[in-house]
């Protein structure tokens, strides 16, 4: 195929938004950079799209148009449909692309080239700083790929599709961001289906067609097991970011600005450079340790103006100390609870507790194991809730012998609920830890199990096998089934006005068995709130909390 | 020449404040169903959060593109204004990304400048009011750009939600992760700070949550002004008003609504305050 004409280059492009509508998915999982809110696929179809409408209102079907039509029809439509940073860099990529088919009536091999070229060059000219690893830097490897003379254009398209499947490939080396969450670029990917999509249409009618199901290798992420890293999130920034600089360069009058050699010096000078302009005006926007010489140089150019400098790294400081405190997971500072159960497990991981301490009224965690745990946090200082009265003692010796370890004596697992709940993940430890105590009398505590012998203590007969109900670890009451001890302890908790009562069933129970009790008392007692919670500890057939 | 006063609808003001301030509200994006729809122009918030409870596809927002913003900018520098562009936190939105381009390709010298104000919802709202004031006041414009920079810090924002889950959808949760968990049905409160929304506290339920939103704001005071939002509950709000009437009376309390852009990360039942400090 030697050249293309304006409708067909339309066919093309709309055959490619169909491809991406059916990638638009996998796309829109893999966005997590700049920010992680999964529109990126979505973006990018509908800039299409409003592009493709822009070009059949100008260009409608079954006529003949020029590709400089097709092509600037295109560019207006995107302009005005962009949507979202992939969406406004793709619109500067169409923007690039027909200038340079402006006097085209057909498409070559090699006007193909220099219009990939041209749209390449207005896609970095999009964004304030270009980040390579994302779809600009697919987009550049793939007009790059044109260049090679020769070539008819089905060749050249080809070869651009697969040197943007390296880039894409190489994506996770360039940016931090995706090299922890797993993933290639989202935009990349959506660059490669484009240009796939076009490919295959052109190919159709030529042997060795093109199939783009290929590119679900990159879907989800690349390693890790499919699972996408959200740790990433907690990814720290520790780059020197300096004084973030921006000026105007106006040529002296009578004389002509050099571009290339003006943005050759910043590149050499500045962290990073941005310079765009033509020979009156250069637009300048640096990242420089030291503003002053860089202005310094562009006053024996031209006049300067619109002088912006801004101190990054002050901002940038307060945003990355910030966090370092927050990791999801607390690094810094980690939760640890004593807990038994597969529901008790869950609740305490589920939200936000840096592991789980196996243990209980049987089993009691010895100090060593509590060091242990505490050890493989990796965090900077660790919390302990024992949730037990017989293991606040080993959490406290495990505090003696290690600065970094703290104990919050949480004496049931209700109590230790309350104090999970009262954690600030991104205080300090001090601050956690008198918080977090100060709320542990304001829960009472309901333990319901099985009497191992008969007793008399605090005037309740107790028969061997009977239900006891416990109060704050104090013995209330006997009954001859589980739900009913449920009932009378909580009873004598204090159910008033707005209470709000947590009942964790143990082991062989599920919250059906309570629901009958619990239907009662929320009847007794109008306003309470119950909430039914599988635990599944041994030991104790239910477990509960009044705060 | 006068200054006018340019947002997005991110600021969740009452239209008869915005009319009466003069201030343009740039309507962001939402896609809800595969349709991209203006906030607030071609969806209203009834419809909004019950196509957001609906079976379709999660909405997504967009922000304004340069080509609104374009438009906007030439048509007031056009009547010779000078334009305070102010808008939601470039930690949560690249709306500034699109106000920069489109400055940048004014190029005629036209007064524009654009702030970061590291807020979202009416707590920006509450920024481009006291912007709205001072430009009114006129005066030199780049000391009152200064100025409104120079206060940022007056203004606070408080929102109990009654899940996590859009704002993870719609990969806004950030420091806000640590207290994602669903067995507990907690109502987190959530503060903005450094333009991102950090977590405070895990009522166990709303009644609990409405009582620390008033307490917190109590720790704030003296304030100067203050407004009340919710998402789909008023008469939650009217309630969570009348607890804060010992901070401020409760008719110069703002009353508004998370339009559809910032709904699309509360969710339904979701409450929130907004404050502007007293400058001591």
């Amino acid at each position: 195929m030697d050249q293309l004409r304006g409708q067909e280059l339309k066919a093309a492009f709309s055959a490619a938004t169909e491809r991406l509508e059916e990638f638009r998915d996998a796309v829109n999982a893999l966005n997590v950079f700049p920010v992680p809110d999964g529109d990126t696929g979505t973006n990018m179809l509908l800039t299409m799209r409003a592009a493709l409408k822009a070009a059949t209102e100008e260009c409608p079907d079954g006529q003949e148009h020029s590709v400089a039509a097709v092509s600037s029809s295109l560019a207006q439509g995107a302009f005005f449909g962009a949507r979202g940073n992939s969406g406004v860099i793709l619109s500067q990529f169409f923007k690039g692309f027909a200038d340079a088919l402006s006097d085209k009536e057909l498409l070559t091999s090699r006007d193909l080239s220099s219009a990939f070229n041209l749209a390449s060059e207005a896609a970095y000219k999009a964004v304030g700083s270009p980040v390579e690893g994302t779809m600009l830097t697919v987009i550049r490897s793939a007009s790059e790929a044109t260049r090679e003379t020769g070539l008819d254009l089905l060749k050249t398209l080809e070869a651009a599709y697969l040197t943007s499947q390296e880039a894409l490939e190489h994506t996770p080396e360039q940016l931090p961001d995706l090299r922890q969450a797993g993933v290639v670029d989202a935009g990349g990917l959506g660059v490669v289906v484009l240009i796939g999509g076009i490919l295959q249409r052109l190919s159709d009618d030529e042997a060795g067609g093109i199939d783009l199901s290929e590119l679900s290798r990159f879907q989800g992420a690349i390693n890790n097991g499919g699972q996408i890293n959200l740790d990433y999130l907690n990814a720290s920034t520790e780059e020197e970011w300096g004084f973030c600089t921006q000026f105007i360069i106006g040529s002296a009058a009578g004389d002509s600005l050099d571009l290339d050699q003006v943005r050759s010096y910043f590149q050499e000078t500045a962290l990073s450079a941005v310079v765009v302009g033509d020979h009156q005006n250069i637009r300048v926007h640096i990242h420089v340790e030291d503003p002053a010489p860089a202005i310094s140089y562009a006053e024996t150019l031209g006049s300067v103006s619109d002088v912006k400098i801004e101190d990054m790294d002050s901002q940038n400081e307060s945003f990355a100390e910030s966090r370092h405190s927050a990791h999801a997971e607390c690094p810094t500072l980690a939760l640890l609870p004593v807990a038994q159960g597969e529901g008790l497990t869950h609740l305490f991981r589920d939200s936000g507790c840096a592991g789980v301490i196996e243990g209980g009224q049987t089993m009691n965690p010895s100090v060593q194991q509590i060091l242990d745990a505490a050890h493989k946090t990796r965090a900077k200082d660790v919390i302990i809730l024992p949730n037990n009265s017989n293991i606040v003692l080993a959490a406290e010796q495990a505090a003696a012998a290690e600065p970094s370890i703290h104990v919050v004596p949480s004496r049931s697992v209700p109590q230790g609920v309350a104090a999970l709940l009262a954690f600030n993940p991104e205080g300090p430890w001090q601050e956690n830890v008198e918080s977090m105590s100060s709320v542990l009398s304001e829960v009472a505590s309901v333990e319901v199990t099985t009497a191992t012998r008969g007793v008399n203590i605090n005037g309740v007969e107790v028969t061997e096998g009977q239900f006891i109900g416990l109060l704050d670890g104090e013995l209330a009451i006997a009954e001859d089934d589980s739900e009913s001890a449920l009932r009378s302890t909580l009873s004598l908790a204090g159910l008033n006005g707005d209470a709000i009562v947590t009942v964790y069933c143990g082991a062989g129970k599920s919250p059906a068995d309570a629901a009958q009790i619990t239907a009662g008392l929320e009847q007794k007692y109008p306003g309470i709130q119950v909430d039914l919670i599988e635990g599944g500890q041994p030991y104790h057939q239910y477990l509960a909390s009044v705060e | 020449m006068t200054i006018r006063i340019v947002t997005d609808s991110s600021c969740d003001l009452p239209s008869d404040l915005i009319q009466q301030h003069g201030i343009t509200v740039l309507p962001c994006y939402v896609v809800v169903d595969d349709q991209e729809l203006k906030d607030g122009v071609d969806i209203q918030a009834d419809d909004f959060y019950r196509r957001l409870q609906g079976e379709g596809r999660t909405p997504t927002t967009s922000q304004p593109t340069p080509a609104d913003f374009e438009e906007v900018y030439r048509g007031l520098t056009g009547q010779g204004h000078q334009i305070i562009s102010i808008h939601v936190s470039g930690k949560l939105s690249g709306t500034l990304n699109s106000a920069e381009q489109a400055k940048a390709r004014l190029d005629d010298g036209s007064a524009v400048e654009i702030i970061d104000s590291q807020l979202a919802s009416i707590p920006l709202g509450l920024a481009v009011l006291d912007a709205a004031v001072l430009a009114a006041e006129g005066g030199n414009f780049h000391e009152i750009a200064g100025k409104i920079r120079q206060n940022l810090g007056q203004y606070h924002g408080l929102f109990a939600l009654d899940t996590l889950e859009y704002l993870q959808k719609g990969g806004r949760i950030g420091k806000a992760r640590a207290f994602m968990g669903s067995v507990l049905h907690v109502k987190p409160i959530l503060r903005l700070q450094d333009g991102e929304a950090h977590p405070v506290e895990r009522p166990r339920n709303r009644d609990r949550a409405m009582r620390r939103l008033v307490g917190l704001t109590q720790e704030l005071a003296p304030v100067k002004r203050l407004a009340v939002i919710h998402s789909t509950d008023a008469a939650r709000m009217a309630e969570l008003k009348q607890g804060l009437a010992g901070i401020l009376p409760a008719d110069q309390i703002i009353e508004t609504r998370f339009g559809s852009t910032l709904g699309t990360y509360m969710g339904p039942d979701a409450l929130g305050i907004a404050i502007t400090q007293e400058l001591r």
